[in-house]
């Protein structure tokens, strides 16, 4: 756009010129009436100043019929100040010609009065040239009781004042040197007149003006002088002034001046046809600068044509508080008349052309090095109307435009061109380039040709342009945010945080830096976060920088910027308390059902779903109201250099807690941990938001959801504080076990091992001290193992009653507990006859789920190790032991844990409590073992012989008391076998099963099982070591017993009598007869059951015993039965009696033994179901009948 | 021969950037910011009418005393700049086009290696190869 002729053109620089530009100015302005308003003396508050200024510039449009009655609409604009150089341009643009002045002047006394007057006319001389009138402000000594209702009047002094409405016209007549029409007002008052007083003088204005343009345009054209831009004087030196050329240009020029007036007189259609006619006249002799300002005057009628709420929509924004008397209302009309204006008026242009326009204009001004102001402002001008009209490209090229116009300007018009820059490149919304321009500014300010370098100014500015680099000033949003142009970012924000410096501002100084590293961390290469991070440290040193929001002098907030990020979190865990120091319900319903509980369903989603909202959830452990709560950090200082980090806290939220202020001083680098503590005081939820620091002399507050680490944390954590509990210090009387626990329960607290010989037992005193704040008012005592809970019960017992005797326990105080431990073991070797079928519950099955108990010891450790997958399953080992079953028992270790439950005072009444446990190993050595055993009838028969084979398993000499009066000594690791007369199993233990004897095949068990215990009962084998003198027992659970056995050890059902020769036989009685006599032999069998007996078979039979180990059953050469030695008794009523008879004769003499046996039926049934066993139910007169025959 | 390419993503930010003198990039990065306002303003006003007919190449977006700004717009919003200099009166519309053409099939291929993620800065030693080779015009 720029010509590259206008250093050719263009004449040096000496030349008067328009050095003060003026970039507020509208296309509009080319028809107002420039007005002057000063504020003169010291008096006058520049604040009302302001008010009155803002008063005055509401009537920027005037109305005035003119006399030819038609309404002219007459635009004014006010301004502060007015080079009175510009006034020079005043034939170039009339527009520019200060025509009106308005002082405004406060005094007190005649002599400021005088002053203020003198002043006034000192203006009005200045500006000679091209005023047409003036008017003086004047603002007495308030006084009080003339508007009582009034506010407080600024001055307190009283004296004579002037009533508002008493103004003396001086005007033209007045003999005084002060020759101005003088406004007298009180500065309280509300100076009701002012506007009409106003109207009145922009009428005189408007009246003066339309003369000059009548003056002017009955002028002849042909003989108009020319009219000249300040630095064209010198060109026109020697040139032919009458040439035809000049001719024209002078014509040209005086159209386009009429063009001007009429413009600025209100007569826009005039002005147009002025300004077209004055383009195509100039045009023909090449008369560019003038074309130029014709053309910018044709846009600029047609803008007012076009737009005629242009400015004024602008003017509204700026005085958002209009009063009533304001032009507003009547300038709301004019748009549907503009439209109408806009159909009839000719040569107005279109839009389009209107830009077109301008932009020629520019191109004829910019061959000119003098017109640099008037394309400057001819630029911001084209650009408004762009802005108007929406072309956003356009008005950017039109301020591109700006930017390559070299004008030799001070600073501080610098800096307002490119301020004005800025806010139209924010109105047509380019951002970036406003803040481009906003940050030229601010350096300007502070640049070095500067004279007066502002760096508040700069600090303001560069704050303005951070929104056009997406730079917010909460790190928070910025983070979140993340885009922008970080290199540009980083110097940006070092920018500002030098101008808050340099202002003196060192706490936004320091906000900015750590905002700066705080957000631009990332994108700052290693050696600048190094530099930067030290010249945070140097500012903080100044002033220290912490987490609360600055506020401006401006008002702007300044949002706290907190280092998250240095040092870097890792991890931010909260601890549970330590295993026993866990608060947990009392009310413990459920229980643990195992080790399988897993769902392959996910509910809720995908897994990854699912472990953010497990981040997010309430920890799902307790901590304990004034007990030490720990959170464990882990931090990495990012920084190359070591970083101490003091005051660290954690900040909570929700229950009042107590931090411990910690210090760390962090290596750069190396993750380090650090346990950050402190006490909840009050129970309730705890929330845990994140940490304070002070590193780098920045407090910052740390919260998890501002942090931008590896690990995402959820905003905050929850942790429930429960009440105050008591705490108990445990300790056991015997020694402590030196491996600790299969039990992953870390609850325990102390340990006690001991080793006992089974069947031993010992007692073992618990101590419980509690060392905690509350007393204790709750206690529980129970017993954890994976042994069976029978069998736990037989090693593990306590006194419940002296538990609950102990309570309440105070704090200091001590209680104790007596717990008795037992080595149960399993004293039997597997029985030949026990098959699988037996369940091991009734054979030895208790011992069957005891730990461990093979020597050798390979096994135990994979058992062990099983344990521990399932700690909490009491029974499920039953199954996995069964292999050990058959083995020999050995030494064992059985491992139990006491848990101790215990609260007081409020934990009760929230229904907590704490819970330790104390480990017990109890290590089981083999005593002495029944390798074998077998049951015999006794001499009587009720009675019968246990016989036991027993190994003492110990290497120590062992006392074997197996029946009330009788002991034996066994050598180590030898073995002896001892008979033990025992009862038989009464019927009464027996009776119920033979009632459903029939049709339950279980029975055999049943009567197993009760026969088995009969014997425990009876066998008391007590054991004596007496080499370490310990004394234990070995009771003979789950002795099992075969069938034939049990028939031996249970009294039979049926009462037999039986004589022979009519003599009953009683037991251990020999009977001897000759050979060749006949014995009459009978019985009578009685059933003593409840129960009827069916098919039973009552045989006798003869054998003779070698005493070697054989019978001989083949009898029939050496006697011979009469009668039949079986009877079938198809029923046996209970309490019945059944009779049989037969006689014998033995043919030789000898030793003959008669056996008697009565079989029940059902042992078929029994036979068929499993042949191994028994051939069911025999019962045998016993003992056998010994006859000698002689 | 352009002095600077730059590429932007969709949210403005840039996503690439490497001009011929390393020493200037601040100054380029405040260039090429500034002209995002342009593109964003060439792509309002496209908006309005049919988007999906819009010609990627956005053609001059404005010159400055030294440099000439180009512009082009892929139909994801990834803006492209190249940055020429004023002086270089050796290239033509046409040549610019293609160098965007080119431009836009190397981040077309950088696009769619798997280990980019889209949105991320780019890295590559090899883009930046081949931008640099279209910049000189070496290609």
């Amino acid at each position: 756009m720029r010509s590259s002729v206008s250093y050719i053109l263009s004449s040096s620089t000496s030349e008067p010129n328009m050095s003060h530009p003026d970039y507020e100015q509208y296309s509009h302005d080319h028809a107002a009436l420039l007005v002057l308003v000063r504020h003169i003396g010291n008096q006058l508050k520049p604040k009302i100043f302001m008010k009155f200024y803002d008063r005055i510039s509401k009537i920027n449009s005037v109305k005035i019929t003119d006399s030819t009655g038609i309404v002219r609409n007459i635009l004014i604009r006010y301004v502060k100040e007015h080079p009175v150089e510009n006034n020079d341009w005043g034939d170039f643009q009339t527009h520019r010609r200060l025509l009106g002045l308005v002082s405004l002047g406060k005094y007190d006394s005649q002599q400021e009065l005088n002053e203020i007057c003198r002043v006034h006319e000192s203006f009005k001389v200045k500006y000679n040239s091209t005023l047409f009138d003036s008017r003086c402000i004047l603002f007495g000594p308030t006084k009080e009781s003339e508007s009582p209702a009034d506010d407080s009047p600024s001055s307190g002094s009283s004296g004579d004042s002037e009533n508002n409405t008493d103004y003396v016209i001086e005007k033209f007549t007045t003999p005084s040197n002060f020759k101005t029409r003088a406004l007298f007002y009180d500065v309280s008052s509300p100076c009701v007149d002012l506007e009409s007083q106003l109207n009145e003088f922009i009428n005189s204005l408007f009246w003066v003006l339309e003369s000059k343009r009548l003056e002017r345009s009955r002028e002849k054209l042909e003989r108009v002088s020319l009219l000249l831009a300040p630095f064209e004087k010198k060109d026109f030196v020697g040139l032919d002034m009458e040439s035809r050329n000049n001719k024209k240009r002078c014509t040209g020029r005086m159209t386009k001046h009429l063009g001007d007036l009429c413009l600025q007189a209100g007569l826009l259609c005039e002005s147009l046809a002025y300004y077209s006619q004055a383009a195509e006249i100039l045009k023909s002799v090449n008369d560019w600068l003038w074309l130029g300002a014709a053309y910018e005057g044709l846009s600029a009628a047609s803008a007012l044509v076009l737009y005629p709420e242009m400015q004024r929509n602008i003017s509204l924004h700026r005085n958002a508080s209009l009063q009533e008397g304001s032009p507003r209302k009547s300038s709301q009309t004019p748009p549907a008349t503009g439209i109408v204006i806009k159909k009839v008026v000719a040569n107005a242009l279109a839009p389009e052309e209107m830009s077109r326009r301008y932009r020629e204009a520019i191109i004829h001004y910019s061959k000119y090095q003098n017109a640099g102001i008037v394309e400057t402002e001819a630029s911001f001008k084209a650009a408004r109307i762009a802005v108007e009209q929406n072309h956003a490209l356009q008005a950017a090229s039109f301020l591109q435009n700006v930017v390559y116009i070299n004008l030799t300007l001070s600073e501080q018009e610098k800096i307002q061109r490119f301020e004005t820059l800025a806010d139209l490149y924010t109105q047509i919304g380019f951002v970036r380039k406003a803040a481009f321009c906003l940050r030229l500014a601010a350096t300007r300010y502070v640049s070095p040709q500067n004279p007066a370098p502002n760096w508040a100014r700069c600090y303001g500015l560069m704050l303005q342009s951070l929104s056009g680099h997406h730079l917010t000033l909460d790190p928070v949003e910025m983070r979140e945010a993340d885009q922008g142009w970080p290199a540009l970012q980083i110097q940006l924000i070092q920018e500002l945080v030098v101008a808050a410096r340099r202002t003196g501002h060192s706490a936004l100084a320091t906000r900015h830096m750590t905002f700066l590293l705080q957000t631009m961390w990332q994108h700052l290469s290693s050696t600048e976060q190094k530099e930067l991070a030290m010249q945070l440290q140097s500012l903080s040193a100044q002033c220290e920088g912490s987490p609360v929001p600055l506020v401006l002098d401006s008002g702007l907030v300044m949002p706290p910027a907190n280092l998250t990020d240095i040092p870097v979190c890792a991890s931010f865990a909260l601890k549970d308390l330590q295993p026993h120091l866990r608060p947990r319900r009392i009310e413990c319903v459920k229980q643990e059902t195992g080790p399988f509980l897993f769902t392959p369903i996910h509910f809720g989603g995908g897994s990854l779903d699912r472990r953010s909202k497990k981040a997010n959830a309430k920890m799902d452990f307790l901590w304990v109201k004034n007990e030490v709560c720990e959170v464990q950090l882990k931090l990495t200082n990012p920084l190359p250099f070591e970083l101490k980090v003091s005051n660290m806290r954690l900040l909570t939220a929700g229950v009042v807690f107590e931090s411990v202020p910690e210090t760390i001083v962090l290596p750069p680098d190396i993750p380090t941990s650090l346990t950050l503590s402190g006490w909840a005081r009050e129970n309730g939820e705890l929330e845990l938001s994140g940490y304070s620091t002070h590193a780098l002399g920045v407090k910052s507050n740390c919260r998890l959801r501002h942090m931008r680490s590896p690990a995402t944390f959820p905003p905050h954590y929850k942790v429930e504080v429960v009440p105050s509990l008591p705490l108990l210090e445990v300790s056991t009387s015997l020694p402590r076990s030196a491996t600790f626990s299969n039990f992953h329960d870390d609850s325990t607290v102390t340990s006690a091992s001991t080793a006992l010989y089974h069947g031993e037992s010992t007692q073992c005193t618990v101590t419980l001290k509690n060392v905690g704040q509350v007393p204790i008012e709750f206690f529980e005592v129970e017993m954890n193992s994976v042994l069976d809970p029978a069998l736990q019960e037989q090693i593990f017992s306590w006194d419940k009653e002296e538990v609950e005797n102990l309570l309440p326990i105070a704090p200091g105080h001590e209680g104790s507990l007596v717990l008795r431990l037992h080595s149960s073991a399993n004293f039997l070797a597997p029985n030949v006859a026990v098959s699988p079928t037996i369940p091991q519950d009734v054979s030895s099955g208790l011992f069957s789920s005891m730990s461990a108990s093979i020597p050798g010891g390979s096994l135990p450790s994979r058992i062990n190790s099983s344990f521990r997958s399932s700690n909490s399953g009491q029974s499920s080992l039953a199954g996995g032991l069964a292999a050990l079953f058959h083995q020999h028992p050995g030494t064992s270790v059985v491992e139990g844990q006491l848990k101790l439950r215990y609260s007081g005072a409020d934990g009760i009444a929230a229904d907590y409590c704490r819970s330790c446990s104390v480990f017990f190993m109890l290590e089981m050595l083999p005593s002495l073992h029944v390798t074998n055993w077998d049951v015999l009838p006794a001499e009587v028969n009720s009675q019968f012989y246990l016989v036991l084979d027993i190994a003492n398993l110990t290497n120590q000499e062992m006392e074997l008391q197996y029946t009330p009066s009788k002991t034996m000594l066994i050598e180590g690791q030898e073995s002896c076998r001892v008979p033990i007369p025992v009862d038989r199993c009464p019927l009464s233990k027996l009776c119920d099963l033979y009632h459903e004897l029939d049709d339950n095949t279980k029975n055999d068990v049943d009567i197993n099982k009760i026969c088995s215990g009969h014997i425990t009962q009876l066998v008391d084998l007590r054991w004596h070591l007496l080499g370490t003198g310990s004394r234990g027992v070995a009771p003979l659970n789950g002795i099992t017993l075969t069938s034939r056995m049990l028939d031996i050890v249970r009294m039979s059902p049926l009462d037999w009598e039986v004589s022979l020769n009519g003599d009953m036989v009683r037991t251990q009685e020999e009977v001897s007869c000759e050979a060749g006599d006949c014995l009459e032999l009978k019985m009578s069998i009685v059933n003593s059951l409840e129960k009827t007996l069916r098919q039973l078979t009552l045989s006798v039979q003869f054998y003779q015993d070698y005493e070697n180990g054989s019978l001989n059953y083949r009898m029939d050469t050496r006697l011979a039965v009469a009668g039949s030695t079986k009877k079938i008794l198809s029923v046996l009523e209970p309490h019945s009696k059944a009779n049989h008879e037969c006689n014998v004769i033995f043919f030789t003499p000898g030793q003959y033994k008669m056996d008697i046996q009565c079989c029940a039926p059902d042992s078929q049934s029994v036979a068929r179901v499993n042949p191994l066993l028994s051939t069911g139910h025999t019962w045998r007169f016993t003992p056998t009948i010994l006859i000698q025959v002689n | 021969m352009a002095v600077c390419v730059g590429i932007i993503g969709k949210d403005n930010s840039p996503k690439f950037f490497t001009c011929l003198n390393p020493a200037e990039e601040l100054n380029f990065q405040y260039k090429v910011l500034s002209a995002l306002d342009v593109v964003e303003e060439k792509l309002n006003c496209g908006s309005k009418g049919a988007t999906d007919l819009r010609e990627l190449y956005l053609g001059m977006l404005y010159t400055l005393e030294t440099h000439k700004i180009y512009g082009y717009v892929t139909n994801t919003k990834i803006k492209f700049i190249i940055v020429v200099d004023s002086t270089n009166m050796a290239l033509r519309d046409n040549e610019i086009r293609s160098m965007f053409r080119k431009i836009h099939s190397e981040y077309a291929d950088i696009v769619c290696n798997p280990f980019y993620i889209p949105g991320e800065p780019i890295c590559s030693k090899s883009f930046t190869g081949s931008i640099k080779n279209i910049m000189t015009g070496t290609v």
